[in-house]
């Protein structure tokens, strides 16, 4: 094992989170995930412009949810999967918080009875 | 990179199944739990659909065994790679005594049977959106 990666993550999921509240952004994340992309040509899926794709890119990048290579003048993106982790995390710690509701309310609604 | 396993959670809870499985299946219900707004036909093939916010989850139902079992797809809505609903969400409930064991498993998440990351990363975010209004 060559290094606790996804402890260093784990301190990340706000800004991961807060990337992956666009839908645009959560798109873009599709489209790049396994194969490089240039920012041209994600722009060129979306109809927003270039300009915004752009500041879309700069948030993943910021989270670390992108990969960034350069080749002459393009710059390409590539999903980078590590920044899962702290995220499937996130949803790990989901339904024990959410089973924890489901007892709170089964048990106000219907409070335990003295045996009969 | 070994599997991942899917996701577990599992309670008690001080009421009998039969109080706790329709928690699962009546909107009125579910919502004191899990979501703002529910949309469920609890039965095998109908909708499940909660709304928690403006982050929609939507599947369908897969199993309807009251008090004992249920299960439905999770899925995020819009996606083209995904349709809603390519993560599952079993639930087991178990009698002890006058209680209840809860047990959930949600499969389908990352890598559990891929070693390719492109599954895991729609299924997880297809997962997402209810997990984050949630916290």
């Amino acid at each position: 094992m060559p290094r606790p990666k996804s402890q260093a993550d784990a301190s990340a999921p706000d800004a991961v989170l807060r990337a992956l509240a666009d839908p645009h952004r959560r798109q873009i994340l599709r489209l790049v995930q396994g194969h490089e992309m240039a920012a041209g040509q994600i722009a060129a899926r979306f109809p927003l412009t270039q300009q915004a794709i752009s500041q879309h890119i700069a948030v993943l990048k910021q989270a670390g949810l992108l990969t960034e290579r350069r080749d002459g003048t393009r710059h390409l993106y590539t999903l980078r999967p590590e920044a899962l982790d702290p995220v499937r995390a996130l949803l790990a710690e989901f339904w024990p918080d959410a089973l924890a509701r489901l007892k709170d309310a089964v048990e106000r609604a219907h409070p335990p009875q003295e045996t009969r | 990179m070994p599997p991942s396993p899917p996701v577990t959670a599992t309670t008690r809870i001080a009421a009998p199944p039969e109080v706790v499985f329709p928690y699962f299946t009546d909107p009125a219900l579910i919502v004191t739990w899990l979501g703002d707004r529910a949309d469920l036909n609890a039965q095998p093939g109908g909708v499940f659909a909660i709304d928690v916010g403006a982050s929609p989850a939507r599947g369908t139902y897969l199993t309807v065994e009251p008090p004992t079992r249920v299960a439905f797809t999770w899925g995020l809505p819009g996606s083209e790679t995904m349709p809603a609903g390519s993560t599952t969400v079993e639930v087991i409930l178990t009698a002890d005594g006058d209680e209840t064991i809860v047990s959930l498993t949600h499969h389908g998440l990352p890598d559990e049977d891929q070693p390719a990351h492109k599954k895991g990363w729609d299924t997880l975010l297809s997962a997402l959106p209810a997990a984050i209004k949630h916290r």
